[in-house]
């Protein structure tokens, strides 16, 4: 996820990461982790967040952004949950992969490289 | 390949998604264009899906139920025999090509038992063997230490530099991340690929080694131990 403020907002928190604010806490999947004191008026202090989800977060000032990498500390699952994902074609018209509830979904990773 | 067995298992409830890795999407069109698929043909030039099911090279697959959860976590996923297998090493090739194509032999030759395993989860769904419950994909998924994370923000970072024309600034950040996460193959052979690849080529596997980034594909395959070593073999 790209930031250009340490203070994004719950929904753009949730849509990058997956990670919802709830009462409990950080929550995804079965996994709620409170994280006092991270939410001030439907934003998110994201350095707290991140340094209690094990997400990295790297500085980059000549570019004005920061990048949060996703939570660690266990295995790359927290959930088995697929996430929301929307990507486009070749075309550039978006897809959702929720799209597809209902079928068995096989989604292959591959490259021109 | 997967545009057939979207065809071949289509009727019976099964959707193929193809998830091109490509900072430049014109890179994939050309492949996209020969397959004519007839399933979602996606292009994810972030990466995005590593940090999301754990994608670290390619080919490599999920399988995802009806009600959105997994089944099975990120492996590699092939369909086909291993087409290096029948290759007959001459004496005239050169050595690292020699090396190379013996490491390709090496690799575990679990296409068509892949192949059969999907066929059998589309005809029986949960009661597949090959079917894993939420707990089970969990726990089969790799392990990620803080380097990964920290290697995913800096590779994301990399492609915000090399888009505002930074080009040194996105090689600073790419060597990064291969440094923190060495087994993910998509972030070195995306970068490499921008830095080396020819015009034209089918793939890095030619790559000559770099002046940017002083290594190339052939290196690091023989380096991490060849086909025995590369890719998350599926456990069936």
């Amino acid at each position: 996820m790209l930031l250009t403020r340490l203070d994004p907002t719950t929904d753009e928190f949730d849509a990058a990461t997956g990670w919802t604010c709830k009462p409990e806490g950080m929550c995804k999947g079965q996994m709620c982790v409170p994280v006092p004191g991270a939410l001030d008026d439907g934003r998110l202090d994201v350095e707290a967040v991140a340094a209690r989800l094990g997400m990295a977060l790297e500085a980059e000032p000549s570019a004005g952004l920061w990048a949060i990498g996703p939570e660690s500390g266990g295995r790359a699952l927290t959930t088995a949950a697929a996430p929301e994902l929307e990507l486009p074609d070749v075309d550039g018209n978006p897809f959702r992969l929720s799209a597809l509830h209902g079928r068995k979904v096989l989604l292959v990773a591959w490259a021109s490289w | 390949m997967w545009q057939d067995l979207h065809a071949q298992l289509e009727p019976a409830g099964l959707t193929v998604v193809t998830v091109a890795l490509d900072l430049e999407p014109d890179r994939a069109r050309p492949w996209i264009e020969a397959a004519a698929p007839t399933h979602p043909s996606l292009i994810d030039r972030e990466h995005r899906v590593d940090e999301l099911f754990g994608i670290c090279n390619v080919p490599m697959a999920v399988w995802i139920d009806e009600s959105g959860t997994l089944v099975r976590p990120a492996e590699s996923a092939r369909l086909e025999p291993n087409e290096y297998a029948a290759v007959e090493i001459s004496d005239e090739m050169p050595e690292q090509m020699r090396r190379v194509i013996e490491g390709l032999q090496q690799s575990p030759d679990f296409g068509p038992a892949y192949r059969a395993a999907i066929v059998d989860w589309v005809e029986r769904g949960a009661d597949s063997p090959f079917a894993m419950s939420p707990d089970e994909v969990i726990e089969a998924s790799q392990p990620r230490p803080p380097e990964h994370s920290r290697a995913a923000a800096c590779f994301e970072l990399g492609i915000a530099l090399h888009e505002a024309g930074d080009t040194d600034g996105a090689v600073r950040r790419w060597k990064q991340a291969h440094e923190l996460y060495p087994d993910n193959w998509t972030y070195k052979r995306q970068a490499w690929t921008l830095a080396s690849t020819p015009e034209g080529a089918d793939s890095d596997m030619a790559q000559e080694v770099h002046d940017v980034y002083g290594t190339s594909w052939s290196e690091e395959f023989l380096a991490a131990g060849g086909g025995a070593t590369y890719g998350i073999v599926p456990r069936l």
